[in-house]
């Protein structure tokens, strides 16, 4: 008996390791290629409930429609990664930010938009720099792939007790604002490529204009290629070596603290002034300073010293520049391994979860800032009507307005994102601020990132990662001019 | 204490040694073939044949089924994720048959051919591989059936019934059944996963050239990755060539700090604590443990916040007007000393760690013999002297295996350094941070940066590393040589 009870404890065992280990059976989202009756969604966690709502409207309203929707909340930031890893285990139709859009269509994680009254919708209904990067390439044929439903821009918070409307708006501004509190003007939520687009994407006040490129024109119908990069113009120069002198003052920029940035914004520690952020971050910004000391506005402008355009034929001193920004969307996806048999249906249901109705409803019950033309005139009308408060309205107005000064992450193919994030570029333009060799230990490539022509160098060393994704062997002996 | 026997009467006789047992394998083998009846000579072909001719007819069909379904299975090469096992898996470890996907048909909303997934190919193969092992393992034990069934029919007994087997299997053979499940579950948690992550460390894994998705096609590259830790050519670029040497001698005296300053912390706390005469032993004693009862990372975040750059301590620091800028004392930005970090490190891991060793120490305190003592004061032994000929021999032969495992653990201590600093101070360019050790540096660089090939060799390094120090040490320990001796 005893024996008997120890192997079946050792079976039991050993059965629960494969069972846990084992896939799910289909009850959690697994699409497989089987048609179950349930079209199953995931969105970002705050708006599930939301969705889902629209969703049990929809099926209501249309009992042709003929299936069952489930939605579930999860992280949008990490849910590109899920899908990749096992497309078949899930949702049918999945959200992420578009930069996503090339990776998830190059590895048939997704398929593609076909509907043509979709297409139509989505065409008529987005401005046409989202409407450049929705597209992918399959085996030589350009598909639209995502659903834009939601936009999102950089932005500025800032504290409003200590920092009036008009020190807000510039750099400068806030400098001035620091130095009487005895503080950091500004910080940033994180020192990667995505928070400091506020640097690089910087644009002339006047015109609008930058020379910055980042894989422009890329042409995915030509097997991806990674169209034109520059980062080495002389207005880019000149923004960095502007940043260089601000960062070294006492009262100028910040790198986020390791106690978070938010620990910096708080009114408490009055580590900084003001922080760039996203519209994510509205909350942790609202619960570091309260909500009535909460300023929201465009990131500032600053203006060029003589010193940062020492040197530089195309800039001069006093022009003014605001921080940019990437100007993004969120999309719908479909997942490649959704059943056949759902496709239209899957479409059907785009079609109305991206409509303008259900972009105004998200807004007013989740804050999520839509994405199609004329979104601002909504937005303006809910604060009018009372519908939201001050800062909610400051928050989406300013994100419409930002999307001005922006450009969308261009990624339309595979592996531009993670040449552009994950290849150290972004560590270079750090030493850059920082003034510091890159790296600053082991086998240094930029030793001088102080003087103007080690500035230049750092900045070919980054044009060259966003290109290569590799360091360069040697440098060339004069750099290209291309201001 | 009982002197070094000078005989081991427990030294096992010399075996045949493994070349020996590989050749008395195949001797074996040609005796039964040559010895065999006719179903014992068919069995090498058709699995259950012999005992089918021994009327042994439930376990010939055993055999028999087993056989077929491990053929089907090679021959039919069923499919998961469009990737196949069987034969196919075989040639598809050569990752050179890879499809980068094929047309998608707006009609049946489906692609006409999905993309080779070049994970699954190697998984795949790796399962082939041990199923075909399996398969000669059960081809042995049939024939092997077979001839003993001969060898009873050649003695006059009759040849065992499955019955007669099962109730073996329950009796002298009771390990085999309860170590079986235990088997299969180690060969297919641990073996495979390890075997497919040492492959790992010889594909182009995170190549983004490889294809426009840069995750699911690679291919073999040979020893590149491990060239690359000395000439930074592999696909993490510099970083491993710069950064790996650093890491791995902080992993070193990380480990060497941690290990003795918990270690002999804890012996001296646990002495103090045991002194005669001390009143309220059991108050200070809970005390410690009580730093036990906490999770151990809820100590670290709490420790992480009190150096923080706003946390108490700085703030302190600054309304006493010692310093006017927060002090990095975990390195939280770049530039920050590296040599302060390490040095908080090691102390707030003294913190967390001591109370362990105080409470096992304690115990031993505790048993030792008093006589000994008794017997040294007699002898006129200095306190001093009985600390270091009494006690610390007698704690140092019983904590010697701890004292490994700690080191060892120590060396891939994750929770500590990364809920403490997260590596930093960072170098700009470089996914390993001046707290770094092998083990948090492996979780950057595949976790964070996807460069599965470059980690699995880091993986590697760090495995022949530790197994190395872990078996010589052992082995030489007193622990070990004379396990049997201290009484």
């Amino acid at each position: 008996m005893k024996k008997l009870f120890a192997i079946l404890l050792a079976v039991l065992m050993t059965a629960t390791m494969f069972v846990g280990c084992g896939g799910s059976s289909g009850n959690e989202g697994e699409t497989g290629e089987k048609d179950d009756g349930v079209i199953r969604i995931w969105v970002g966690e705050e708006s599930a409930d939301f969705y889902q709502k629209k969703c049990d409207e929809y099926t209501a309203a249309h009992p042709e429609f003929g299936y069952k929707i489930e939605v579930k909340g999860m992280d949008t930031g990490s849910v590109a990664g899920t899908i990749t890893q096992d497309p078949t285990a899930a949702a049918d139709i999945f959200t992420v930010a578009h930069d996503n859009i090339g990776k998830l269509a190059a590895t048939q994680c997704a398929k593609p938009i076909t509907d043509e009254t979709l297409i139509a919708q989505v065409l008529a209904d987005n401005p046409e720099s989202f409407q450049k990067v929705i597209y992918s390439n399959t085996n030589g044929q350009t598909y639209l792939y995502g659903v834009p439903y939601i936009s999102q821009a950089l932005l500025l918070y800032y504290n409003k007790s200590m920092v009036t409307e008009e020190q807000a708006k510039s750099f400068e501004g806030l400098r001035e604002a620091a130095q009487a509190a005895g503080t950091k003007a500004i910080t940033v939520t994180g020192d990667d490529g995505f928070n400091m687009s506020f640097a690089l994407l910087a644009r002339k006040v006047s015109d609008h204009s930058t020379t910055v490129k980042i894989y422009e024109g890329a042409d995915p119908a030509a097997g991806g290629s990674k169209g034109e990069c520059n980062c080495q113009g002389d207005d880019t120069v000149a923004v960095y070596r502007w940043l260089q002198t601000y960062a070294a003052d006492p009262n100028g920029f910040k790198w986020p603290s390791s106690d978070g940035w938010d620990a910096d914004l708080d009114k408490n520690n009055l580590g900084a002034l003001a922080v760039i952020g996203g519209a994510w971050h509205y909350n942790t910004a609202k619960a570091a300073l309260g909500e009535t000391n909460l300023g929201i506005t465009l990131i500032p402008t600053f203006e060029l010293t003589p010193e940062s355009v020492e040197g530089l034929s195309s800039v001069s001193a006093g022009d003014v520049f605001r921080g940019g920004s990437f100007a993004d969307c969120k999309c719908f996806m479909i997942n490649a391994y959704s059943a056949g048999s759902k496709y239209a249906k899957e479409q059907e249901l785009l079609m109305y979860l991206s409509g303008k109705e259900v972009q105004n409803a998200s807004y007013l019950e989740c804050m999520n800032v839509p994405a199609y033309v004329g979104a601002a005139d909504f937005i303006k009308q809910c604060f009018e009507e009372g519908k939201v408060t001050e800062s909610q309205y400051n928050l989406a107005a300013t994100q419409v307005s930002m999307a001005e000064w922006g450009i969308p992450q261009p990624f339309v193919t595979g592996t531009l994102n993670t040449y552009y994030y994950s290849k150290n570029a972004p560590a270079v333009l750090r030493a850059i601020i920082d003034q510091t060799a890159y790296p600053t230990t082991g086998d240094i490539l930029v030793q001088d990132t102080t003087s103007l022509e080690g500035v230049r160098k750092a900045l070919y060393l980054v044009e060259y990662l966003w290109m290569h994704g590799v360091a360069p062997k040697e440098f060339p002996a004069s750099l290209p001019d291309k201001a | 204490m009982a002197s070094k026997s000078k005989a081991d009467p427990n030294k096992k006789p010399k075996g045949r040694g493994f070349f020996g047992s590989i050749g008395k394998f195949f001797s074996d083998f040609v005796k039964r073939f040559a010895d065999g009846s006719i179903g014992t000579k068919l069995s090498h072909f058709i699995f259950g044949a012999g005992n089918f001719y021994h009327k042994q007819y439930v376990k010939g069909a055993l055999f028999l089924l087993l056989q077929i379904a491990i053929l089907a299975f090679m021959i039919l090469c069923p499919t998961i994720n469009g990737t196949p096992y069987g034969y196919k898996a075989l040639a598809n470890l050569t990752l050179k048959n890879v499809t980068e996907g094929g047309q998608f048909d707006p009609v049946s909303g489906k692609f006409a051919e999905f993309s080779s997934n070049c994970q699954l190919m190697v998984l795949f193969g790796f399962v082939t591989i041990a199923v075909i092992i399996i398969y000669f393992i059960i081809w042995n034990k049939n024939i092997e059936s077979s001839y003993k069934a001969d060898m009873d029919r050649k003695v006059g007994k009759k040849p065992s019934t499955i019955g007669e087997d099962v109730k073996t299997l329950f009796d002298q053979k009771f390990h085999i059944t309860m170590l079986t499940p235990t088997c299969i579950a180690a060969l297919v948690f641990t073996v495979l996963p390890t075997v497919f992550m040492i492959a790992l460390a010889f594909t182009s894994y995170n190549d983004p050239d490889m294809n426009a998705a840069g995750t699911k096609l690679f291919g073999w590259n040979g020893i590149e990755n491990f060239k690359s830790v000395f000439t930074g050519e592999g696909s993490l670029g510099v970083e491993i060539k710069n950064r790996f040497l650093p890491v791995l001698g902080w992993t070193f005296i990380w480990a060497i700090f941690a290990t003795l300053t918990c270690y002999f912390g804890g012996i001296i706390l646990a002495l103090l604590i045991n002194k005669k005469g001390l009143k309220g032993k059991k108050i200070f004693r809970t005390i410690f443990i009580l730093t036990i009862a906490v999770p151990q990372f809820i100590s670290l975040l709490a420790v992480r916040n009190l150096l923080g750059e706003y946390g108490p301590i700085n703030s302190l620091l600054q309304n006493l007007g010692w310093i006017k800028e927060p002090i990095g004392f975990l390195g939280q930005n770049p530039g920050d000393s590296e040599v302060l970090a390490k040095i908080m490190v090691i102390i707030v891991n003294m913190w967390v760690g001591i109370p362990y060793t105080m409470l096992m120490t304690s115990g031993i305190l505790m048993n030792i013999p008093t006589d000994l003592y008794e017997a040294a004061r007699v002898d006129g032994a200095s306190t001093t002297k009985m600390f270091f000929k009494i006690t610390l021999p007698y704690v140092v032969f019983i904590t010697t295996p701890y004292l490994i495992s700690s080191f060892v653990g120590n060396l891939n201590s994750f929770n500590t350094i990364f809920l403490l600093t997260g590596g930093s101070p960072t170098y700009p360019g470089y996914a390993a941070g001046g707290t770094d050790l092998l083990v948090t540096w492996l979780y950057k660089v595949t976790i964070e940066q996807g460069a599965y090939n470059t980690g699995a060799v880091i993986g590697i390094f760090t495995f022949l590393i530790t197994a190395t120090i872990t078996l010589v040490t052992y082995r030489r320990s007193k622990a070990y040589n004379e396990e049997d001796t201290f009484q």
